[in-house]
């Protein structure tokens, strides 16, 4: 691709998300889902096809790539260790249900279709995170913030994120098993002795302008590579290095910096690219993947957040309406199905079919969970 | 006084009284309505771990207040609960709920020099004077501008 297309591709793309995404937050949608549209408008089936423009290139994907790296590392950062650390017992048993479940019934659907274990675990791991925003924006319509339900979502949602990323992490990195434990493990163990170090060094005086911040990205990058050459997946590493630099005291200006360099440019990138690569011509193998795929993805949670949310005390309703605001699923489900396809999990056309169906998951459950949720939830 | 002689001092020389007692503190566990009333009167507040103790655990500023009276707004990229926090919605109970955990700080030895550029370099008006762990007062732009000035 030459520069000039490169320029003018991503110069337009990056319009087309913002106005898009701004018309769907107007209408009480996330914003990620017009991101996605705009990757449509410019990949091969509309601008791509009249104009002979392909977006597609491993420029884009590279951009796309750095933009996942950003947003695992504002994830990591924003949930922090302290919030880890604080979360409720109750909370935690419930997020033990909601990823078994979320993960079982992802696996049974790769298991019915005939698929490999592999490709069984890969579909499990899609379904494990749950994306909180649509949820948090339907509470809030409901003055529900700060009920019991609202606080247990709150909780759940924030510890399955570490589930989704941790699940994959040991189900998907690279060796055999014994290999990949041993992997995993010294991943861990450098982790804690960074975190360790980093609450021992306390009063370093270096007065180079904006040294916190290039130190920091400096930081992510090479703990995302560090994850790479241990055979995890990079994101791994950009969502620990977040947590671990989450207790600095410079994290609100580190959140601060990376929204506006994640959020205006690479963030964006990387929805564009999930919707420029988006298949129609999968669209029409799809129908028995689907079919199980997006009830099974619902279902698993549901069921899983009501019978952990049950165990926990909460009444039948409640229990259930913890499980209806658990079905969102966005950012990181398609950050983990993007990266599976780049670790080579899944042969081409499938690949291209598990995307198609990711992208139709994220749609749907967006759309119909503040509805089922104000249905089910009556205070 | 001359700037340069002043940017050369250390925090303990130009530090008065008024400085060490007059510090807005408030503990962890205080309700959201007392926060509120002391910032009525002051930009910010330090939060200490309980009353009459002076560890320092936390600061809530003008800013952060303003976050939490402007209608919420979820950002389009949203992890942890950070954005659940609001007074509309009753989810900031306590001074806790709503301060900023990590503080930078300087030090009685340390040269306003120096503190005015980890100012510069944290995007902060204001730091807390610690020794071991406990707040003992507060070096403020608006504090090193009187001086300069020779008003106090």
């Amino acid at each position: 691709m030459s520069i000039e297309t490169l320029l003018l591709l991503v110069g337009l793309a990056l319009i087309l998300a913002r106005l898009i995404g701004y018309a769907l937050e107007k209408i009480k949608q996330p914003a990620v889902i017009g991101e996605i549209l705009a990757g449509i408008l410019v990949g091969p089936f509309v601008i791509g096809k009249i104009f002979g423009l392909g977006y597609l290139s491993p420029e884009t994907e590279a951009l796309g790539k750095l933009g996942i790296i950003l947003l695992l590392f504002l994830s990591g950062i924003e949930i922090g260790v302290d919030e880890i650390k604080s979360a409720s017992k109750k909370g935690l048993i419930t997020t033990c249900f909601d990823a078994s479940f979320a993960f079982l019934f992802g696996f049974i659907v790769g298991h019915i279709l005939g698929y490999s274990t592999i490709v069984s675990i890969a579909i499990g791991n899609i379904l494990v995170a749950t994306s909180v925003g649509i949820t948090v924006r339907t509470l809030m319509e409901m003055n529900a913030l700060h009920s019991r339900v609202g606080e247990m979502i709150l909780t759940v949602a924030v510890l399955d994120d570490v589930f989704g990323i941790v699940i994959l992490s040991v189900t998907l990195g690279h060796g055999s098993s014994g290999l990949l434990l041993l992997k995993v493990l010294l991943f861990f163990l450098i982790f804690l002795a960074t975190l360790f170090l980093a609450s021992r060094i306390k009063n370093i005086k270096i007065n180079i302008p904006n040294f916190v911040l290039t130190s920091s990205l400096s930081f992510l990058l090479i703990f995302s590579a560090l994850a790479k050459m241990l055979g995890l997946a990079a994101i791994t590493g950009s969502f620990f290095a977040g947590l671990l630099l989450s207790r600095s005291k410079h994290r609100r200006r580190l959140i601060n910096f990376t929204r506006q360099i994640g959020e205006v440019f690479f963030i964006p990138l990387f929805f564009i690219w999930v919707g420029a690569s988006f298949d129609f011509y999968a669209l029409e193998d799809l129908g028995l993947l689907v079919l199980l795929f997006i009830p099974m993805a619902m279902l698993g949670k549901i069921i899983g957040c009501s019978l952990g949310a049950r165990v926990c005390g909460l009444k039948g309703r409640d229990a259930f309406a913890v499980g209806i605001g658990m079905m969102p699923r966005l950012e990181v489900a398609l950050v983990v199905v993007t990266t599976e396809i780049s670790m080579g999990v899944f042969s081409k056309e499938l690949a291209h079919q598990i995307l198609a169906a990711t992208v139709l998951l994220v749609i749907i459950t967006s759309l119909i969970t503040p509805f089922l949720l104000k249905t089910v939830y009556r205070r | 006084m001359n700037l340069k002689k002043l940017q050369e001092q250390k925090i303990k020389d130009i530090l008065d009284e008024k400085q060490r007692w007059s510090l807005p503190v408030i503990e962890k566990d205080a309700s959201i309505k007392k926060v509120l009333a002391i910032l009525t009167a002051r930009d910010h507040v330090w939060v200490v771990e309980k009353k009459g103790s002076k560890k320092l655990c936390g600061v809530i500023t003008e800013s952060d207040i303003l976050h939490l009276l402007a209608p919420p707004r979820v950002p389009r990229y949203t992890f942890g609960k950070r954005y659940s926090i609001s007074l509309l919605y009753k989810t900031a109970r306590k001074a806790k709920d709503i301060m900023c955990k990590r503080v930078a700080r300087c030090s009685l030895e340390d040269k306003v020099g120096d503190t005015l550029t980890k100012m510069v370099n944290s995007g902060l008006r204001r730091l807390p004077i610690v020794e071991n762990d406990e707040i003992i007062g507060e070096i403020t732009v608006h504090y090193i501008l009187q001086k300069l000035l020779g008003k106090i």
